[in-house]
């Protein structure tokens, strides 16, 4: 059961890192700042600036 | 090593010689199609415990006391020391596209074993290679990409030849994956309902991130992906209402629409349309997938097609040419793809925290990338062969009739009736199945088929057939919505040296200009596609195969380079080795794609037989001209990997008769406090 949760605990983990919202909480960390629409829009501008400047594999 | 350790990687590698043995010598029944699962799986084991722990011991010498560049370099955005589960998954996420899905499919032309042999050697002796040692070296020059580690190993000629390549790549990939949704689509009012259902869904999502619950990316994607489900459930009642015709397009239609859909993605902002589309299709694949796995798993379909048909010869309706050399450059991603080096060096090296990560994520991604392939051929030829001939030749080869087309596959010898036929496409809640090309209907047709067997039989077979279409429709498009994107900065990336104002990503008219040129270069080739009485997928599958496989030999060249460098000629084959044979292989296809003179193998054959039958109809000119334009195209690709080739074989050999620097451009090396702490 244990292992179980904690396969689930790393799917989670995993989908929060693909759907940027781990790296969300780092900029919120590094920049020592507080979640707000304001800065999700100002960290997402930038990260989808560098994201989407990158080729999509086929 | 442990005795009992070393007794069951011996029973592993004796399991992958069994199943690989079995699959090879079964002839004249059905084999399950475990037999393959277990044969890939045993493979991919002994492969990344002896090959790849061999390469990141003895040629790499990968140490965990050395700072990553995640470490060194972290700023909490793209360099970030990552969990090694997290940063494989992620690093999956971005190699596995519709290339290991579609490929097999096609392939399967030739039979199950000759694609399968190739997805499971390849991957494991060459494509896994490639990524792990261009991983690898990435992670030691900052996460540099393979562009700039063109440039700094083997010369400045290599960068920007590179460069050019990957542009060229770009714009036949995003034609020959849209014309796969666009044979998906057409004639077709509940996949298309369902597809141009996800554009609102994902505006509607943009929306939500961006003003009502910003931040919420998996709040939104789940609201995204039950409306999703509700829009393939909706598809079903639009076929059957007086709103079909609306929804019921033409190949040229779809093409067109698709077509416009690219220039907008591009042009918009990314928040809005592309960010969630990518989002959801991610989470939606990754599902896939897994469901697909555990489906196989349950129901463990037989295996319906031959291990080898008739079409070894070269006549196959699906895409002309012999096993040799076109099974190993239909399949691309899933065995070698040269796409993967441009993600391993990319994202992926700014995330590892520890360099002996780089084995599992290099290595290992790879490797379930070629199970998803493998799980794709299982998919394919689990359908019985009449059905999947009748499914994937165009009208062209089989007849326009569904009597003739049943007539002239029956006498292939793979029988098929049109009733047959008829109950298939009433069970998946499309008008005909015959002559949709491209790969993506009969996946989804094979997908269904495993998922109704796991529960709700025929009654549900429609329901799966679209929900597998919207899949691979979904994440096809946000390939071409990001491609798109990603063509125009490159484009502009060129332009600006012509003229600084229009290398500028802010200045709309050179946004708005420089998109319109990448979306008129691939659309000039999907409208191609959808023109081309063969398919287009005859003409337009083996030149993206070539250009990727030609990519991943420019890849292996920059490994080798490297790989001297470092450690002299004796370690130098690992990479030389699949470089080697890919250079026959794409070479061997280009040279026949472009001079064969079968006319439905060879581009300039096509033109001269077209030019010789008198026609003089606009659109029999447009034919000719486009069957000299893609051996042109092929004629490129090849003169631009040869210019590479020569540039770094000079440098080899000046390496090793001593005229040649041989200091590799590595980062120096700096003790890892974060492996420290843990130890």
């Amino acid at each position: 059961m244990r292992a179980l949760r904690k396969i689930a605990a790393g799917v989670l983990e995993l989908l929060r890192e693909i759907g940027d919202e781990r790296a969300y909480a780092r900029h919120l960390a590094a920049h020592g700042t507080r979640h707000s629409a304001e800065e999700w829009r100002k960290f997402s501008d930038e990260r989808f600036r560098a994201k989407y400047q990158r080729a999509k594999c086929c | 090593m442990p005795f009992l350790r070393r007794v069951v990687w011996a029973a592993i590698a004796c399991g992958a010689a069994v199943c690989l043995g079995a699959i090879a010598l079964s002839r004249g029944e059905q084999i399950s199609s475990i037999w393959l699962v277990a044969a890939a799986a045993c493979t991919y084991l002994t492969g990344y415990r002896f090959y790849a722990k061999f390469i990141a011991a003895r040629v790499m010498a990968l140490d965990d006391s050395r700072a990553t560049p995640a470490e060194r370099l972290d700023n909490g955005h793209d360099f970030v020391p990552t969990n090694k589960w997290i940063a494989f998954g992620h690093h999956f996420a971005a190699i596995a596209g519709p290339g290991p899905l579609v490929g097999p499919v096609v392939a399967a032309q030739f039979g199950y074993l000759p694609g399968t042999l190739w997805i499971i050697i390849g991957a494991v002796l060459g494509g896994a290679v490639q990524d792990f040692v261009i991983l690898f070296a990435s992670m030691r020059r900052d996460g540099k990409s393979l562009g700039q580690m063109a440039r700094e190993e083997v010369g400045k000629l290599g960068g920007f030849v590179s460069l050019v390549t990957v542009l060229m790549i770009m714009i036949v990939l995003l034609a020959v994956v849209a014309l796969v949704v666009v044979n998906a689509l057409a004639g077709s009012p509940w996949g298309t309902f369902t597809i141009a259902a996800t554009m609102p869904i994902a505006l509607f999502m943009g929306l939500y991130l961006r003003y009502w619950r910003p931040g919420k990316v998996l709040e939104v994607s789940t609201i995204g992906f039950a409306l999703v489900l509700a829009s393939v459930f909706g598809g079903q009642w639009i076929a059957g209402s007086s709103l079909a015709p609306v929804f019921t397009l033409s190949a040229m239609g779809v093409a067109i629409a698709i077509i416009i859909y690219g220039f907008f993605a591009s042009a918009l902002p990314v928040w809005l349309l592309l960010a969630p589309r990518d989002y959801l299709s991610t989470f939606v694949k990754l599902g896939v997938i897994l469901m697909l796995a555990i489906g196989i798993f349950v129901v463990h379909p037989n295996l319906q097609m031959p291990a080898f048909t008739r079409f070894v010869d070269g006549t196959g309706p699906v895409m002309a040419g012999k096993i040799f050399p076109f099974c190993f450059i239909t399949i691309a991603c899933g065995a070698v793809s040269g796409f993967h080096a441009l993600i391993s060096s990319g994202t992926t090296p700014k995330m590892i925290s520890s360099e002996t990560d780089a084995t599992q994520i290099g290595y290992g991604s790879m490797l379930l990338e070629s199970f998803v392939a493998v799980m794709a051929m299982i998919a394919a030829c689990s359908l019985e062969p009449g059905v999947y001939f009748a499914v994937n030749s165009p009208a062209g080869i089989v007849g326009k009739t569904a009597e003739a087309a049943v007539k002239t596959i029956s006498g292939w010898g793979f029988p098929v009736t049109a009733q047959q036929m008829a109950d298939m496409a009433r069970h998946a809640g499309e008008v005909t199945l015959f002559g949709r090309t491209g790969g993506a209907p009969s996946l989804a047709l094979g997908m269904a088929h495993i998922f109704a067997r796991g529960g709700g039989g025929d009654a549900v077979l429609g329901f799966w057939y679209h929900f597998a279409i919207m899949f691979e429709a979904l994440f096809i498009l946000t390939i071409i919505d990001a491609g798109t994107r990603v063509g125009r900065f490159m484009l502009q990336d060129l332009l600006g040296h012509v003229w600084k104002p229009l290398g500028r990503t802010s200045w709309m008219p050179g946004v708005i200009g420089a998109s319109l040129m990448v979306v008129i270069g691939w659309g000039y080739f999907l409208i191609q596609g959808v023109r081309d009485p063969l398919g287009g997928i005859n003409s337009l599958w083996p030149l993206f195969g070539i250009a990727n496989q030609l990519l991943a030999a420019v890849a292996l060249s920059v490994a080798t380079t490297i790989l001297l460098k470092m450690r002299g000629p004796k370690y130098m084959w690992i990479t030389c080795a699949p470089l080697l044979w890919l250079v026959i292989v794409t070479f061997a296809a280009a040279w026949q794609k472009i001079w064969s003179p079968v006319p439905r193998i060879g581009f300039l054959a096509q033109a001269a037989q077209l030019e010789a039958s008198g026609a003089t109809s606009a659109a029999v000119q447009a034919q000719i001209f486009n069957n000299r334009l893609d051996a042109v195209v092929c004629g490129v690709f090849m003169l631009l990997v040869a210019i590479i080739l020569l540039d770094s074989a000079r440098l080899w050999f000046g390496i090793l008769r001593g005229t040649e620097d041989r200091r590799v451009a590595e980062a120096p090396f700096i003790p890892s406090r974060l492996n420290a702490e843990e130890a």
